[in-house]
């Protein structure tokens, strides 16, 4: 158990930092509406054209690399769910490196994350 | 910025998400399981890599997590993540349901009441970003 959790633990750690550089990519975005095949045509070609987008596929990519890891170590019912722990470890991310704010309904949120993922380790 | 509540087809487009994932990983598992190396260390990792490398179930189910990730980027361009959220974690529902049915695998009902626990906590983490849109990072 101590090891899945573990590999969880790394490959989350990956995508967390992916879901970092999404956000920063995506807030250099200009606004426009994204409508019909062209617009999602431009939608792509103005996010791809983000330099931190690929950095955060480059993680997400190791991270579902060392996912594949946790996966074969476990059922599916068990491991997909303490993939959760990812909400914990962008939580302090988000503050850490977007200076987000961690107010009383993320922490009380994050708290029931990981009293599911301890009931879930238990089986 | 200025963005949509949820309607009918954005909330089809975040089942869908849902429900991709869910197949994703599902696909995923298979190809492990029938790839058969019963447990990774730093003396396998190598073969682990290069047996999977050929599973075609794998690879399907890396797709479709790709697909899912563009659909997940244009969902949130369209909404609020603490709308996108809570829809959201319905994948933790779909995936041990599909790990049940087409995996065999037991879920206790204390597995249960830890994914109850999850999603609960995901709403609670949305709801927060609701009262303050779009405060940081930007």
């Amino acid at each position: 158990m101590i090891k899945i959790i573990f590999i969880v633990l790394i490959s989350e750690i990956f995508t967390s930092a992916g879901h970092i550089f999404f956000k920063k990519s995506t807030n250099e975005l200009e606004v426009k509406s994204v409508r019909g095949i062209n617009g999602h045509v431009s939608f792509m070609k103005d996010i791809l054209g983000k330099r931190d987008i690929w950095i955060g596929l480059l993680f997400m990519g190791m991270g579902l690399m060392v996912w594949l890891g946790a996966l074969n170590e476990g059922d599916l019912s068990l491991v997909f769910p303490i993939g959760s722990i990812q909400y914990v470890i962008t939580l302090f991310a988000a503050k850490l490196f977007l200076g987000e704010k961690i107010d009383k309904m993320k922490a009380i949120g994050t708290l029931f994350v990981v009293l599911g993922i301890i009931l879930i380790s238990m089986t | 910025m200025k963005k949509n509540g949820l309607t009918l087809k954005i909330f089809g487009l975040l089942v869908l998400n849902d429900v991709g994932d869910s197949i994703a990983q599902l696909l995923m598992k298979k190809g492990l399981v029938q790839t058969g190396v019963a447990s990774i260390d730093f003396g396998n990792i190598v073969e682990f890599t290069l047996k999977n490398a050929s599973s075609p179930l794998l690879w399907a189910g890396i797709l479709i997590c790709l697909l899912n990730f563009f659909l997940w980027i244009s969902i949130l361009y369209r909404i609020e993540l603490s709308v996108a959220m809570p829809v959201g974690s319905t994948a933790y529902i779909f995936t041990p349901l599909l790990a049940m049915f087409f995996l065999r695998e037991h879920i206790s009902l204390i597995r249960w009441a830890g994914i109850i626990f999850i999603i609960l906590g995901i709403h609670f983490v949305s709801q927060s970003t609701k009262s303050e849109p779009e405060a940081a990072g930007s």
